[in-house]
């Protein structure tokens, strides 16, 4: 074959080019995912009774756990994207996390030195980032479908920007059900929770980003 | 250099982004130019393998041409897929062949023939026939045929947006069928 008939091939009928591919097919998969960890928490954990009455510990747990899904979803768009920067999308994931620092050490500064290990721990460290893995399954796999479609070309580092979004994602359906109002607690653990689908993500990364 | 392509590229690739026909295609050839020579430098005594190449970055480009934003230069989308489509190629024969083997202790008959054309190693005729039947019939109509995707619907029996999802997963599928890839 040859490359001008190829290039004739192309363009004819191309019509546009098809708008916010990228955006469109990022928030489908993260759409799915958050209805889909919205469900499992309800379902299998239950949804907290007391959730409207949680004020000013929810708002702030809720306004992190927004904040790090809307940096993932930005740095899970740039990387889709051949040639396009990518980097200072990533800073701002750990952007969100230094500001959240920065308020749970202000809270645990101020505390009495008596409570500061509860503000830490709560009661239920030993089991939040797990349920905040198991929830963003869904949505790491949505995501990283969504991604095959696009032109990563970095595929670790497009694979851990999947992982952190679908992780932000887990961390918002647990929040239906999470008892815990320390922002330290949500610092560490929901951290902690939505690094692990970002750990596996990098992995899967390499395997299921070829194109 | 790239700064002067750049600025020769970019408002065809804008207007081709539009739906602009002829600067899709104008577009394009300038690419497979530039494509050529990048790979060329690159793949010295694999000239053979040279014009697959550029075949099968163009049809990436233009399956991924949603990835484009605006706000970037073309010429650096248009590098980040060629040189993904390079290394894909060099992990992919790193390990069976000896992609950088040396000519030189070869007698001359047996170097690799140098093809001068833009001509690849595998024929569209061919490759259209490895494609399921739906897909290869709203390829010929509105690609090779040139019928408007309306028509092309008309004479199929479908949709207008069942003949634009074939021709996306023809084009797709083509892609790896130069790739080498099932």
């Amino acid at each position: 074959m040859r490359t001008e008939q190829l290039v004739d091939v192309l363009a004819r009928q191309a019509g546009p080019a098809p708008r916010h591919a990228v955006e469109r097919r990022i928030a489908v998969a993260a759409g799915l995912g958050a209805i889909a960890s919205a469900l499992g928490a309800i379902g299998t954990l239950g949804l907290n009774a007391g959730l409207a009455d949680m004020g000013l510990g929810l708002a702030t747990k809720l306004a992190y756990v927004v904040g790090l899904l809307l940096a993932a979803a930005w740095f899970a768009d740039r990387v889709s994207r051949p040639g396009t920067p990518w980097r200072r999308a990533g800073w701002n994931v750990l952007a969100v996390v230094l500001v959240m620092t920065v308020l749970a050490a202000a809270f645990w500064a101020l505390a009495p030195s008596t409570e500061r290990l509860s503000l830490l721990l709560g009661r239920s460290w030993a089991s939040c980032p797990w349920r905040v893995a198991m929830l963003s399954v869904p949505a790491l796999a949505a995501v990283l479908w969504a991604m095959r479609g696009l032109a990563p070309t970095r595929p670790r580092t497009a694979g851990f920007a999947a992982g952190l979004l679908a992780g932000s994602i887990g961390a918002l359906g647990y929040a239906l059900y999470c008892p815990e109002l320390s922002p330290l607690f949500v610092l560490v653990w929901y951290t902690l929770g939505i690094l692990v689908p970002g750990a596996v993500g990098a992995v899967l990364g390499p395997w299921l980003l070829r194109w | 250099m790239q700064k002067d392509f750049e600025e020769q590229l970019r408002p065809l690739w804008l207007q081709a982004q539009a739906g602009d026909e002829p600067a899709y295609r104008q577009a394009l050839s300038l690419v497979a130019d530039r494509l050529r020579g990048y790979f060329s430098r690159r793949m010295t005594g694999f000239s053979q393998d040279v014009e697959d190449l550029v075949q099968e970055t163009l049809l990436a480009l233009h399956l991924q041409r949603g990835t484009y934003d605006a706000g970037i230069p073309v010429t650096a989308w248009v590098h980040g897929i060629a040189r993904h489509k390079l290394v894909d190629l060099w992990r992919r024969r790193g390990r069976s062949e000896r992609l950088f083997e040396s000519f030189d202790d070869l007698p001359e008959a047996l170097h690799p023939a140098v093809h001068n054309e833009a001509e690849a190693q595998r024929d569209l005729g061919v490759l259209l026939q490895a494609l399921p039947a739906a897909q290869r019939l709203s390829i010929v109509d509105t690609k090779l045929e040139g019928l408007s995707v309306a028509d092309a619907a008309l004479r199929e029996g479908v949709s207008e947006s069942a003949v634009k999802v074939n021709v996306h997963r023809g084009l797709k599928r083509l892609a790896q069928l130069i790739r080498g890839t099932p």
